[in-house]
C-alpha cells in the first residue's frame, strides 16, 4: 500500500515543483534576467555571512571556555552554520565554475560540446530537482513531526534545515536556468572552471 | 552571461537541440527501467551497472557532487525501493551539518587571506639568503617555501601559486635551467596537501570519522621527509650538471641574513599557532582554523594589504571553495550509504582477505588504482569516491584482520593523491603551472616525473617505516572536549 501511494505522489509533487522552477527559470531569465543573477549572488552572499558566523561562534566557543563560562550547543550552532553556508551557495559557486567537472571528454567534442554540456546540464538539472523535492520533503516533515536536536542546542530541526532546502531549491533553479539557455540561444554554460586559487 | 537573442526568436540548430535532449531522456529511463526489471537474485548485474552508471556520468562531465548524489539516489533506489529519497535527505543533512567539518571553510579562508597578501614576496626574501649557499641553490627556495605556505595552507594550487608567483621570475632571471624550476615547483607544492593544515585530511577524516587532530599530526613527518628528498633532489642536480650551474648570488653577511629573514617571523608565528595549539591539545582542528584566519588577518592588517577589496575577495573566494567541496562531500556521503546497500563493501573486503596478499601486494595494487583514477579526478573526488567503497568495510572483520591503522592508511593515501596532482592529463598543479608559465602541459609533466618517482620512493619508505606517520600522533595531547 505503501508503495503505490508513494507512486502516485512522489511523481506529483515533483512535477510539480519542477514545472514551478522551470516556469520561474523561463519567466525570470526572459523578463528580468538580473533578479535571476541577483538571487544567485545573493545566495553567495548568505553563505559568505554564514561562514563568518561560524568563525564568530567558534571564537566565541573558545573564549567562553577559556573564560570557563558555559556555551551549550555552540558546536551544533556551527554545524548549522556550516551547512547554511555551503547550501545557500552552491547555485553561486556553480555559476562561478568552482564546482569540479572532468573537462576531458567535453573539451573533445568540438561543435558538439552544446550536445555535451545539455546532456550535462540535463542530469545535473534532474538530480538537483530530485535533491531539492526530498529537502522539501524531509523539511516538511520535521517541521511536522516536531524533531528537536539530539545535542545541548535543542533547537527544533526544521529551522536550520530551511538553509538547505533554500539552497537545493536555487542550485535546481540555476541549472534549469542554463539547461533552458543551452537548448534555445547561444548560451554555452558556465565559463570554463576557474582554476589557481581554491582547487586542492 | 548575456543572451544574444531576444525571447521570440528560435535559432536554426534548436529543433536538433530538443531532438537531443529527447534521446538522452529516453536513454535514461531506459536505463532506469533496466535497473527496475532486474529481480533480486542479479545482485551483480546491478552492481556492474551502478558502477557504469558512476563512472559514465562522471567521465561525461557531470560535476562530480551532483553525478555521486545521482548515482547513490538510483543505488539506493534500485536497492531498498520506495524511501531512497527520504535516507539520502539524512544523511546528506546529518553529514553537512557536522561541526568536525566546519574546520574545512575556515582553512579555506585563511589561505584565500593569505593568498592575497605580499606573504610569498617575503617568504622569498627571507628564505633566499639561506639556500643560496647550498648545493643546489635557489631551487631549495621551491621546496622550502612550499613546506612553509603548506603549513599554513590546506591546498596544493594555492601552495604552487603563492610560491611560484615568485621563485618562478627570480630562478628564471638568475638563470636556473628552466626544467628543474619547474619540476621542483610541480612536485614540492603538492606537500600543501600533506603537511597540515590540509584539506584532503580532513575530508578523509570526515568521511571515515578519525580524529583530524591525529592525521595532522600524522602528515608531519612523512611531509618532512619527502621535502628533504626533493632537497637531495636538487642537490643531485647540482652535482650531476655541474655546467648548469647558474652563477651565485653575492654572499651575505649572516647579520644581514638574519635581519632579512625578520619576514619569515609572521608566518612562523602563524604556524606554531595554528599546529602548536592542536598538538598541545589546546585546540580542536576547527578552534586551530579559526585562529588561524584571525592570525592571517593580523598578517595582512600588517602588511598594509588587507582593505575592503582583499576581505570581500577572500572570503566569497573560500564561500565558493567550500561550497565546492561541501556538494562533493554531500554525494559522497549519500554514495557511501548507497554503497553499503550494494554489498560491494563487504565481498571486496572477503576477497580480498581471501587473496591472502601480502601487505606489500595489497598497497602496491592500491597504489596503481589510485594513480590510474588521480589521472582523470582531482585529489579530493578519488580520495571521496574510494572512501565510499573503503568507509563500509572498515568495520567488517575481513578487513580489519589486516591490521591497517586508518591514520597510516590516511597518509598512504594523501601521497598517493599527491603523485595524482602531477599526472597528465588531469593533474591541477599541471594546469596552474601552464596557467602560469604558459608552456605546454607535456613538457611540464616531463619536468615532474622525478618528483614522481620521489613519491613513489615515500610510499615504499611509508610501508617500510609505517612509524613514520604512527609515532607522532602517540605523543600529541588529546584535544579538549
Amino acid at each position: 500500500m505503501k508503495f503505490a501511494a508513494d507512486l502516485l505522489l512522489d511523481p506529483l509533487s515533483f512535477l510539480l515543483i519542477a514545472c514551478c522552477l522551470v516556469g520561474l527559470a523561463l519567466v525570470l531569465r526572459f523578463r528580468a534576467p538580473r533578479v535571476l543573477d541577483g538571487l544567485y549572488l545573493a545566495g553567495g552572499v548568505a553563505g559568505a555571512l554564514f561562514l563568518i558566523a561560524i568563525l564568530v561562534i567558534i571564537l566565541m566557543n573558545m573564549s567562553a571556555r577559556w573564560l570557563l563560562i558555559p556555551f551549550p550547543g555552540s558546536t551544533d550552532y556551527a554545524g548549522y552554520c556550516m551547512a547554511a553556508s555551503s547550501c545557500f551557495a552552491l547555485a553561486y559557486a556553480l555559476n562561478n565554475g568552482a564546482h569540479i567537472r572532468v573537462n576531458l571528454v567535453l573539451g573533445r567534442l568540438g561543435s558538439w560540446r552544446r550536445y555535451g554540456e545539455i546532456w550535462c546540464y540535463g542530469v545535473a538539472a534532474l538530480m538537483a530537482l530530485v535533491f531539492a523535492r526530498y529537502a522539501v520533503k524531509t523539511n516538511i516533515w520535521s517541521e511536522k513531526l516536531n524533531e528537536i536536536s539530539q545535542g545541548q542546542d535543542k533547537t527544533e530541526i526544521w529551522i536550520p534545515q530551511l538553509s538547505m532546502t533554500i539552497g537545493a531549491i536555487l542550485l535546481a533553479l540555476a541549472l534549469i536556468d542554463h539547461l533552458v539557455r543551452l537548448l534555445v540561444t547561444e548560451h554555452e554554460g558556465v565559463a570554463k572552471t576557474a582554476l589557481g586559487e581554491g582547487e586542492a | 552571461m548575456t543572451i544574444s537573442t531576444s525571447p521570440g526568436m528560435t535559432l536554426p540548430s534548436v529543433n536538433k537541440r530538443l531532438i537531443g535532449a529527447a534521446v538522452a531522456i529516453a536513454l535514461g529511463m531506459g536505463a532506469w527501467f533496466l535497473l527496475h526489471s532486474m529481480g533480486e537474485e542479479d545482485v551483480w548485474a546491478k552492481t556492474a551497472l551502478f558502477i557504469f552508471i558512476l563512472f559514465f556520468l562522471l567521465g561525461s562531465g557531470v560535476w562530480v557532487g551532483l553525478a555521486l548524489m545521482a548515482v547513490a539516489y538510483i543505488g539506493l533506489d534500485v536497492f531498498v525501493p520506495g524511501i531512497a529519497g527520504d535516507r539520502m535527505l539524512t544523511t546528506i543533512w546529518s553529514s553537512s551539518s557536522s561541526w568536525t567539518l566546519t574546520a574545512l571553510p575556515l582553512f579555506i579562508w585563511m589561505g584565500e587571506i593569505l593568498f592575497r597578501t605580499r606573504l610569498s614576496e617575503d617568504m622569498f626574501r627571507g628564505l633566499s639568503p639561506w639556500m643560496a649557499g647550498l648545493p643546489g641553490g635557489l631551487l631549495h627556495t621551491n621546496v622550502v617555501g612550499c613546506t612553509v605556505f603548506a603549513a599554513v595552507s590546506g591546498s596544493s594550487a594555492a601552495t604552487l601559486t603563492t610560491v611560484g608567483k615568485m621563485s618562478i621570475p627570480e630562478l628564471r632571471r638568475r638563470g636556473y635551467p628552466e626544467f628543474m624550476t619547474i619540476g621542483t615547483l610541480a612536485g614540492s607544492a603538492t606537500l600543501g596537501l600533506m603537511i597540515p593544515p590540509s584539506l584532503t585530511l580532513i575530508v578523509y577524516g570526515v568521511t571515515i570519522n578519525e580524529s583530524i587532530t591525529k592525521l595532522f599530526i600524522a602528515g608531519i613527518v612523512p611531509g618532512l621527509v619527502l621535502a628533504t628528498m626533493f632537497m637531495g633532489y636538487c642537490a643531485a642536480w647540482y652535482y650531476l650538471f655541474p655546467s648548469q650551474r647558474p652563477a651565485r648570488d653575492p654572499g651575505m653577511s649572516f647579520s644581514a641574513k638574519l635581519w632579512n629573514s625578520r619576514f619569515l617571523i609572521p608566518v612562523i608565528c602563524l604556524i606554531l599557532a595554528v599546529i602548536g595549539s592542536m598538538y598541545m591539545g589546546l585546540a580542536t582542528p576547527t578552534e586551530a582554523a579559526a585562529i588561524g584566519v584571525l592570525g592571517a588577518l593580523i598578517l595582512a592588517a600588517l602588511q598594509g594589504s588587507l582593505n575592503w577589496q582583499t576581505f570581500t575577495e577572500s572570503l566569497m573566494g573560500a564561500t565558493r571553495t567550500s561550497a565546492m567541496i561541501a556538494l562533493i562531500l554531500m554525494g559522497a556521503a549519500a554514495l557511501a550509504q548507497s554503497m553499503g546497500f550494494t554489498g560491494l563493501p563487504r565481498a571486496l573486503a572477503e576477497w580480498i582477505a581471501s587473496m591472502d596478499l601480502s601487505v606489500f601486494t595489497l598497497i602496491a595494487a592500491l597504489t596503481i588504482f589510485f594513480i590510474i583514477i588521480g589521472c582523470f579526478l582531482d585529489g579530493i573526488s578519488s580520495v571521496v569516491l574510494t572512501m565510499a567503497v573503503i568507509e563500509p568495510m572498515v568495520n567488517i572483520p575481513a578487513f580489519q584482520d589486516l591490521g591497517f591503522s586508518m591514520i597510516w592508511f590516511g597518509i598512504f593515501v594523501v601521497v598517493v593523491v599527491e603523485m595524482a596532482q602531477i599526472t597528465p592529463p588531469i593533474g591541477f598543479n599541471l594546469f596552474v603551472l601552464q596557467g602560469m608559465i604558459g608552456k605546454e602541459i607535456g613538457y611540464i609533466a616531463k619536468t615532474a616525473i622525478p618528483m614522481f618517482l620521489i613519491m613513489v620512493l615515500m610510499v615504499a619508505i611509508l610501508v617500510m617505516f609505517p612509524e613514520l606517520a604512527t609515532w607522532l600522533p602517540e605523543t600529541a595531547r588529546s584535544t579538549p572536549g
